[in-house]
């Protein structure tokens, strides 16, 4: 039986393959899609990378030093948002903004089809449970 | 102001417009001569983007009031509540925003006629602009009556060009800003470059346009008007943006926004891994093996209980075997065994029969499972799911 690390992981890559398939056609989708088939083909199954990077800080690296340039200030944030969305870091401001709000609301169907399929799972083992006993 | 703004924001029929603001400007018109609206409030949208240019948003107030102070090229953000209306109905529009200058004076011109022509023209360039010679967004092109294919996007000016012009000229002009900006012009930063352009102009309007801004000593190339329009539409999708972030309306400030985007978009994709991990444990058997051939295959992979490599079948067959293919927007179904599910199995007619009906709803796998509840707790709750959903 695999680890539930292993199997998170697979089901996160399959999790994001269903954002790619259900928004074909999108810059980041295509992006996000080109992205997995590296990762798959690198880890085979069960490395940590996952395409969706979790890194809790998207401005390391990125210098944020001057706070008082405003123009500054909102490149960084761009930069971040770029590194953000797939496939963002060769979109101008424009066309980021238009990937970002479609990424956007593409995650956000993904995530409420997730949270009722656990939800569904969850009352199933439950009720599973009381049944056995 | 109210019913003009609403018409106009987020109409995607520049046609519509004429008329619409050619009322509102006339609506405005008398307002704005009544009264001198302070011009104070600096709209967060339009303010915001200036940012990226340098150029505070209060300076443009100013330059409609003074003669030639040195400002910055491009942006002229509008804290009038009229320029932000006008760039609401204009810029928001998909070809080509109009790039008024802003700044449209309080006072505008007590003529309501050409305030309407200049509305007109406005719209008008959306519709017949030939190419620029910027490479920037399409401008309008004001002059769609006598329509030059040439370049003679600015009506001259019979006399006083150079004057410190009637503040109705500014408005004008400020109107017929869009064409200005095809007035190929790297040298109409004097009045005398305008009044030459002006002359140029091959049309034979009479309208006292004048080259506001190149008369200010504003650059009036190509270059940043082409820029002010780009910037336009940066800010139209930023405040898409803004109402699909939760929260994000009431914030203004271009970087705080940026701010509250980012932060959503990281916090969905920890959902996306936490809810995988959550999945994974709520039942151990669920599990995505071959998934290589889920990323390539055109049908979906499936998942086995046992972590065999997935095959793709036919969706139909789904109902006599226990194996999803769902290519579809939801994620890929994980096979959970049915025997191994529940203790006891149990027949799944009723669900057999809906299955095939729903072959690509999301809870099918889901339907399949609770086929065997006898429960009907749980079959209420994936009935109201597959609702919701």
């Amino acid at each position: 039986n695999a680890s539930l690390a292993e199997r998170s992981q697979r089901i996160k890559m399959a999790a994001e393959m269903g954002l790619v398939r259900s928004s074909r056609g999108r810059h980041w989708s295509r992006a996000l899609g080109r992205r997995l088939l590296q990762r798959e083909g690198i880890t085979g199954c069960g490395c940590k990378n996952a395409a969706l990077s979790t890194s809790s800080n998207v401005f390391e690296d990125l210098g944020v030093r001057e706070i008082e340039d405003e123009a500054a200030e909102i490149g960084t944030r761009v930069r971040a948002l770029q590194r953000l969305v797939p496939g963002g870091e060769e979109l101008g401001l424009e066309r980021l903004f238009e990937e970002t709000a479609d990424y956007i609301e593409a995650l956000q169907g993904q995530v409420s089809a997730m949270r009722a399929m656990s939800c569904l799972l969850d009352g199933l083992e439950r009720e599973k449970r009381m049944m056995g006993k | 102001m109210g019913p003009a703004r609403c018409s106009g924001v987020g109409s995607g029929n520049s046609g519509a417009y004429t008329t619409e603001i050619a009322e509102s400007l006339r609506f405005e018109e008398e307002i704005h001569s009544i009264v001198h609206p302070s011009l104070d409030s600096s709209p967060a949208a339009g303010g915001s983007f200036t940012a990226l240019l340098g150029l505070p948003a209060n300076q443009a107030v100013e330059l409609l009031h003074e003669t030639g102070p040195s400002e910055a090229p491009g942006s002229a953000a509008a804290p009038s509540p009229t320029g932000e209306l006008w760039r609401l109905r204009l810029g928001e529009h998909a070809a080509g925003p109009l790039h008024l200058p802003l700044g449209c004076s309080p006072t505008f011109p007590s003529n309501a006629a050409l305030v309407e022509r200049a509305a007109r023209f406005s719209v008008f360039a959306a519709e017949d602009s030939p190419a620029l010679s910027s490479g920037g967004g399409p401008s309008p092109r004001l002059k769609a009556e006598p329509l030059d294919s040439d370049s003679p996007p600015l009506l001259p000016i019979p006399t006083e060009k150079t004057q410190r012009p009637a503040k109705r000229k500014e408005c004008e002009k400020s109107k017929a800003k869009g064409p200005a900006k095809k007035s190929k012009s790297a040298e109409e930063n004097t009045a005398a470059a305008a009044k030459e352009t002006a002359a140029e102009n091959t049309d034979g309007e009479k309208l006292p346009y004048v080259h506001v801004r190149a008369r200010r000593g504003q650059a009036t190339d190509s270059h940043s008007l082409a820029e002010r329009a780009r910037r336009e539409k940066i800010n139209a999708r930023m405040k898409l943006l803004q109402e699909l972030v939760p929260g994000c309306s009431k914030i203004t400030g271009t970087a705080l926004v940026l701010d509250e985007i980012i932060n959503h978009v990281q916090s969905l994709q920890r959902q996306v891994e936490f809810l995988s991990m959550r999945l994974a444990a709520v039942n151990p058997r669920i599990d995505f093996g071959g998934l290589d051939s889920f990323l390539s295959a055109e049908c979906g992979p499936l998942a086995t209980a046992n972590g065999r490599g997935g095959v793709a079948l036919d969706p139909a067959l789904w109902s006599s075997h226990p194996v999803t293919a769902n290519g579809a927007r939801w994620l890929p179904q994980p096979q959970i065994r049915h025997v191994d599910v529940w203790p006891t199995q149990q027949s799944s007619t009723a669900w057999t029969r809906d299955g095939p009906a729903h072959p690509h709803a999301l809870l099918n796998p889901g339907a399949s499972l609770v086929g065997y509840d006898p429960a009907s707790s749980v079959l209420l709750n994936s009935n109201q799911l597959k609702t919701e959903l």
